[in-house]
């Protein structure tokens, strides 16, 4: 029981400091893998809540798929040089930098004030976050919602067709 | 898992007609515009119907995910009549820009899947998807002009602003979750109510971030930015649609969220803070919509300002809430009137410019308007009464709306924020007026051009005889309100 | 008396068929009649119901026709429903008598406009709209015909939206509608907050409710009182043009004469006294409403009245006539008077529809010109117009025996004896002024030397459908006075006042509120009328003296006192005024910084901006994503944090 707040420490700190590099790396490609590494923490982090499940899609899903959809837009677009991203900076990401923080300081605050106390995780925790039960869920008590996705999906799919086909007729 | 198949049947036939038969049509016929668009026209009707007839028939289904009849099927039945209209009014528009392809009916019949399941919701999981299926929609409507940079520009600011709300969204519902332990509506009214709140800040924060969430998908201040260039940028038709439909899709959302959040109404010690948080932003909406309006040269951007403005009105209502009694205003009622009425007032109105848009994307400046009255008789004395409307003139439905959000912030004790709203909507005749005076009172610049109505022409009589007829009879909606 | 519910009925059924069919129906003789009949139908309606209500006895002479419940949410209920008694239907008989009047005399003045049926339509949909502000049996039916009559105005002060039109910092006649509108929406706003109090407070809308319950329901809450009476009368001001909201009226005079007549003489612009005779009891509950009642309509009175000395134009110098007789009316009701209000209503009905009808009459034979200073000598031109026109004058003045004496120096007698002497000595003022300026009126266009230019100009007289309506009127004008016969005189003589036997029951608890002023004044009042007619005949004699020859006399007197007549001739700069500190700022304030900073800054500037620079580089999405969203974003992320801390930091101590 005592390395689970030793790696979820590990898996936090990771997190923020790669998420932290996303947005100061000045090259688009580096920016990229930091993101990579972030979405690696954020698994890891689900890890630590039994959710081996969900750890293993946002391997698959982000870190897989998505980032390198992300990395080759990078590349086709060749953002490769510098100059574009440190453009206009300055006033910019002060002021943006000062928010996040006001927020990040108010988020801390109105967590810390009450005492959430370390939750023993419920027995059934184990067996909440495998593929079989969160199969039984999706299928049995989130049919609904699982099922409206579809249509979700049918909608982005036909509308991202429609805006890049290059000629509408 | 119970499942009432005959009263999902609304949700059921949008979903088989949009997800397999509308696919497999338009996989099959090619380039026969028409027959799609009859195929979605027919497709609304049939769902519009089953919403009428299986509106007594209330309850639960899927387990407890949506919730049938009354309420949610008024809004099923509005959302499809809106998405008629929106398709009548946008065949002739797209045809006069050449761009009529087959998948915007897709795309538009497909937010009003979205919409119908924000009405239906019961989880805020549901919620979650209606949301982001009526917004995915619309950010793919609002770009429908794909060579058209202000299209471009509109429907990518859209996107992005609009994930980032989403983002505020997702993240005050996970912190509810948080706090009550469940996504369903039903289960976090009892947590509230027998005082089970385990984490009490969290909560609030949720429903707060909920609230902003919310308030984004109805463009309230200061979240309200985005509006203004989509409306403006996107394509008419698609503007009329998405800032009316979607706005009564945000509010039916709304209003159900709160009765789940606050189920004793305001009167929790927690209650309190949020109340004052929907007074200032009602309040700002009002007044900043409506004087930001005054100034505007181009009549959409006109409608857009002043559609702000009437979000700001609305959400009076979220304000007063179920009335306290048996005998007073209901808040509730009073929005999904106005909704009602607004919708009607405010795609008129819509639609109007959109027949008297140029190709070339001209004819969109208040300017333009002068001496309308002369060239366009008709469409100049349709266009009065909407604005009148929406000024909130008598006998005009748009009146009556108002009458009952204001009455209803007062019962509350809010006759400040009721002040505000006359003030407010006393400037806003400024502009509603400035425009019939263009009309009517100003001589024309040029001679004018042809601006056939065709099938618009439904939409817009449509439109004027529910603004007049909802003035005139406004007890009509209030009796199937009160069934609820 | 079900049949009572069409009188408003028969003008809308006007309205819809010329409305719909107006061009279609062809010659004006049959669109002018089908107009002027639906108004007929209704005054012969309202003359039945009248008679069957004088044959009830006096205290029940009251009954209500529902015709359908408009809205009921919880206990929040409306009808549409109208009620008929002895107020209403005095109004009702004004209404659609003059009303019909009107109507003849507009098929011949519109004559072959190019817009002639809109005209009628229009015509028609105020006087319906009328009927229901008066008929109404609740606050919220009276408030749509309120509302309408302020639409109907509109449309038809700006009916001649080609002509250009010189008001203060207004040129086309649209412009001047438009201020009327927005004007009056301030008022409407003040009506609007007293109905929801009233609402709170009684929990009905109906007006026999309210009257009834009003001692028992506010008794005691004289704040309370005070604040929805005094929201009430902001509405009328508006609507009756009172100080500060009367600066629309002399621009409304835009519209068509037969507009001015109806409308901003007749009917409308007394809907303010209406609201106030029809909420009597709580106007009475409020001595502080009273005073300010009194106060602004007498002062209102006179200053109408002093700007009305020096207009040249002769239907600005009868709209400032109509403010300052309005404010007559709001002083008989501020001191408790009532039905003196109600009687002056009815005689200046009256004689303002006779003087604005021979106005138009003047105007029209002499081809649309409407500066007195180029008239004169009309007299043998246009013999009827200015016959009836004099006794209209005479009227006004408050000559002995023409109708504007008998109410005139009723609201005069009752100022003094309710009020003070000053208020009596203010309101002899104003009463002279009228007598000066309807003098010079008359003389400038009727009498003396012609000064226009014969060339262009042939002076004619109307047509019969205009002349007819005008001896009609001056037939009223002249005797109309008599069914209000002030006791002092009647008594002696053994003559009713009918009009205070009639209204009695209306007013009567109202009246009973107030304080009472017995004892026997009769030497006082006697003295009082003399000296109001000697006033009167000072003025016209006045006026007589320095106008009967042209303006140079008045010029030379004018040029003695520039200061005086600058200051008048600018209406003390009202207009202005209300530029500068209410108009100018908010649209500064709208363009300066929330359109610069908010729109053009913001949007324009980085938006528009940055997407042309967008558009030729083909750099779209990365631009928009780092410029316009950003910022937006930012905006959104300072109003997430304000409101989380708004509803954390209570919670957090």
């Amino acid at each position: 029981m005592e390395l689970q707040p030793l790696l979820f420490l590990v898996f936090a700190l990771g997190a923020v400091i790669s998420a932290v590099s996303t947005v100061t790396r000045k090259n688009p490609v580096s920016s990229a893998m930091s993101l990579v590494a972030h979405f690696f923490m954020l698994a890891g982090l689900y890890l630590t809540l039994e959710a081996q499940f969900v750890a293993a899609v946002q391997v698959l899903v982000y870190a897989g798929a998505i980032m390198v959809l992300v990395v080759f837009v990078i590349m086709l677009l060749n953002l490769g040089n510098e100059q574009a991203l440190t453009e206009n900076r300055g006033l910019r990401s002060t002021l943006a930098t000062l928010i996040g923080a006001v927020f990040a300081v108010q988020i801390i605050l109105v967590t810390v004030a009450e005492p959430t106390g370390a939750n023993a995780l419920p027995s059934r925790a184990v067996e909440i976050g495998t593929t079989e039960s969160i199969g039984q869920s999706l299928f049995t008590q989130y049919l609904f919602p699982f099922e409206a996705i579809s249509l979700l999906l049918l909608a982005a799919l036909i509308g991202s067709v429609v805006l890049a086909k290059r000629h509408m007729k | 898992m119970q499942i009432d198949y005959i009263g999902s049947l609304p949700l059921i036939v949008i979903w088989l007609a949009l997800g397999a038969i509308g696919i497999v049509i338009q996989a099959f016929v090619r380039d026969n515009t028409r027959l799609v668009f009859g195929y979605y026209v027919a497709t609304l009707g049939l769902t519009g119907l089953a919403a009428i007839v299986l509106s007594g028939h209330k309850g639960a289904s899927f387990g407890g995910m949506i919730t049938l009849g009354g309420y949610a099927n008024y809004f099923d039945a509005l959302f499809c009549g809106a998405g008629i209209m929106a398709l009548l009014a946008a065949r002739p528009y797209l045809q006069k820009e050449e761009s009529e392809v087959d998948e915007f009916y897709t795309m538009l019949v497909s937010s009003v899947a979205g919409m119908m399941l924000m009405a239906h919701a019961s989880n805020l999981v549901v919620l979650f998807v209606g949301i982001e299926l009526m917004s995915i929609s619309f950010y793919v409507m609002a770009g429908f002009f794909r060579t058209s940079t202000k299209s471009v520009e509109a429907a990518l600011k859209y996107f992005l602003l609009g994930c980032f709300a989403t983002g505020f969204l997702v993240y005050g519902m996970s912190l509810i979750y948080g706090g009550t332990g469940s996504l369903a509506y039903g289960d976090i009214a009892r947590t509230v109510v027998t005082q089970q709140l385990t984490y009490p800040t969290l909560f609030v924060v949720g429903t707060t971030l909920l609230v902003i969430g919310l308030s984004f998908k109805i463009a309230a201040f200061p979240f309200h930015q985005w509006a203004p260039d989509v409306y403006e940028g996107a394509p008419t038709a698609v503007t009329a649609f998405m800032s009316t439909a979607g706005k009564a899709a945000a509010f039916s959302a709304f209003v159900a969220v709160f009765v789940a959040l606050l189920p004793a109404g305001w009167t929790s010690e927690i209650a309190q803070n949020q109340q004052i948080v929907i007074a200032v932003i009602a309040a700002a909406t009002m007044l900043l919509g409506n004087i930001t309006a005054v100034v505007q040269s181009n009549v959409k951007r006109m409608l857009a300002y002043s559609s702000v403005a009437h979000a700001g009105y609305m959400l009076m209502g979220i304000l007063a809430g179920p009335s306290l009694g048996t005998d007073g205003m209901n808040g509730h009622h009073a929005i999904v009137f106005y909704a009602t009425s607004y919708l009607f007032m405010q795609m008129g109105a819509f639609v109007v410019v959109g027949i008297l848009e140029r190709r070339d994307g001209g004819f969109l400046n208040i300017d333009d308007y002068a001496g309308l009255h002369h060239r366009h008789p008709v469409l100049a004395a349709l266009m009065a009464v909407f604005m009148f409307s929406l000024a909130g003139i008598p006998p005009f439905a748009g009146f009556f709306g108002k009458y009952m959000l204001f009455a209803a912030a007062i019962e509350r004790g809010f006759t400040w924020l009721a002040i505000v709203g006359v003030v407010s909507s006393v400037i806003s005749a400024w502009f509603y007026l400035g425009l019939i005076v263009k009309m009517y009172f100003q001589d024309a610049k040029d001679s004018g051009h042809e601006a056939p109505a065709g099938l618009a022409g439904f939409t817009l009589a449509v439109s004027v005889v529910g603004v007049v007829f909802f003035g005139l009879f406004p007890q009509l909606l209030i009796n199937i309100f009160r069934s609820w | 008396m079900n049949y009572a519910a069409l009188i408003p009925l028969f003008p809308l059924v006007g309205f819809a068929i010329i409305g719909l069919f107006g061009r279609r129906l062809g010659s004006e003789k049959v669109i002018g009649s089908i107009a002027s009949l639906a108004v007929l139908a209704s005054f012969v309606t309202a003359v039945a119901v009248f008679m069957g209500l004088t044959s009830m006895p006096a205290d029940a002479r009251s009954f209500t026709v529902p015709v359908y419940t408009w809205i009921a949410t919880g206990s929040f209920s409306v009808d549409i429903a109208y009620q008929f008694d002895q107020l209403s239907i005095l109004f009702t008989l004004i209404i659609t008598g003059i009303g019909f009047l009107i109507h003849v005399y507009s098929t011949g003045y519109m004559h072959g406009d190019r817009s002639f049926p809109r005209f009628f339509a229009y015509l028609n949909l105020f006087v319906f709209m009328m009927l229901n502000l008066v008929l109404a049996s609740n606050f919220l039916l009276t408030f749509l015909g309120w509302e309408g009559v302020g639409l109907a105005s509109y449309l038809l002060i700006g009916f001649w939206y080609d002509r250009k039109f010189e008001g203060s910092g207004i040129v086309w006649t649209g412009d001047a509608a438009k201020k009327a509108f927005i004007v009056n929406r301030i008022g409407d706003f003040g009506v609007l907050l007293a109905m929801f109090m009233l609402f709170n407070a009684f929990g009905t809308l109906e007006y026999a409710t309210i009257n009834a319950q009003a001692g028992v329901v506010l008794g005691g809450q004289e704040t309370l009182v005070t604040m929805i009476t005094l929201l009430l009368f902001l509405g009328c001001t508006g609507k009756s043009a009172q100080i500060p909201l009367g600066v629309w009226l002399p621009d409304a005079m835009a519209g068509p004469t037969p507009v001015s007549a109806l409308i901003h003489a007749a009917t409308m612009v007394t809907s303010g006294i209406f609201l106030i005779a029809r909420t009597n009891v709580l106007f009475a509950m409020s001595p502080t409403t009273m005073a300010v009642v009194t106060g602004i309509g007498i002062t209102t009175a006179l200053i109408a009245g002093t700007v009305g000395l020096v207009q040249n134009d002769i239907k600005k110098v009868l709209a400032y006539s109509t403010v300052s007789q309005l404010g007559f009316m709001f002083t008989a009701l501020g001191v408790g008077a009532f039905t003196a209000g109600v009687f002056h209503v009815m005689t200046h009905a009256f004689f303002k529809a006779l003087l604005f009808l021979g106005s138009g009459s003047v105007i029209h034979g002499m081809h649309e010109e409407q500066d007195i200073q180029k008239m004169g000598g009309l007299k043998k031109y246009m013999p009827i117009t200015y016959k009836t026109f004099l006794v209209g004058t005479l009227a006004i003045s408050g000559i002995p025996l023409f109708s504007g004496f008998f109410s005139k120096d009723e609201i005069l007698w009752f100022a003094w004896l309710n009020g003070s002497p000053i208020l009596w000595a203010v309101g002899a003022l104003a009463a002279f002024c009228t007598a000066f300026y309807m003098w010079r009126l008359t003389a400038l266009t009727f009498l003396g030397k012609e000064r226009f230019d014969h060339h262009h100009v042939h002076p004619h007289e109307s047509p019969k459908s205009m002349t007819i309506p005008l001896i009609i009127l001056a037939v009223l004008s002249a005797v109309g006075g008599l069914l209000g016969i002030p006791h002092v005189l009647g008594h002696p003589l053994h003559l009713p006042n009918l009009l205070e036997e009639w209204l009695a029951p209306i007013f009567a608890n109202g009246v009973a509120l107030l304080p009472k002023h017995t004892g026997d004044h009769t030497a006082l009042e006697f003295t009082l009328m003399a000296v109001s007619v000697g006033i009167g005949a000072f003025g016209i004699w006045l006026a007589h003296s320095l106008y009967k020859d042209g303006t140079e006399k008045a010029r030379a007197l004018g040029a003695r006192f520039s200061a005086v007549y600058k200051l008048l001739w600018r209406k003390y700069g009202v207009d202005e005024v209300y530029d500068v500190l209410i108009v100018s700022p908010i649209v500064v304030f709208s363009r300066s910084f929330l359109w610069k900073m908010v729109d053009v800054v913001l949007i324009d500037g980085i938006v528009n901006g940055s997407a042309r620079f967008v558009a030729s580089t083909g750099n779209v999405i990365r631009r928009i994503q780092t410029g316009v969203a950003q910022h937006y974003a930012l905006i959104m992320m300072v109003g997430i944090i304000a409101l989380i801390a708004i509803v954390t930091v209570p919670m957090l101590k």
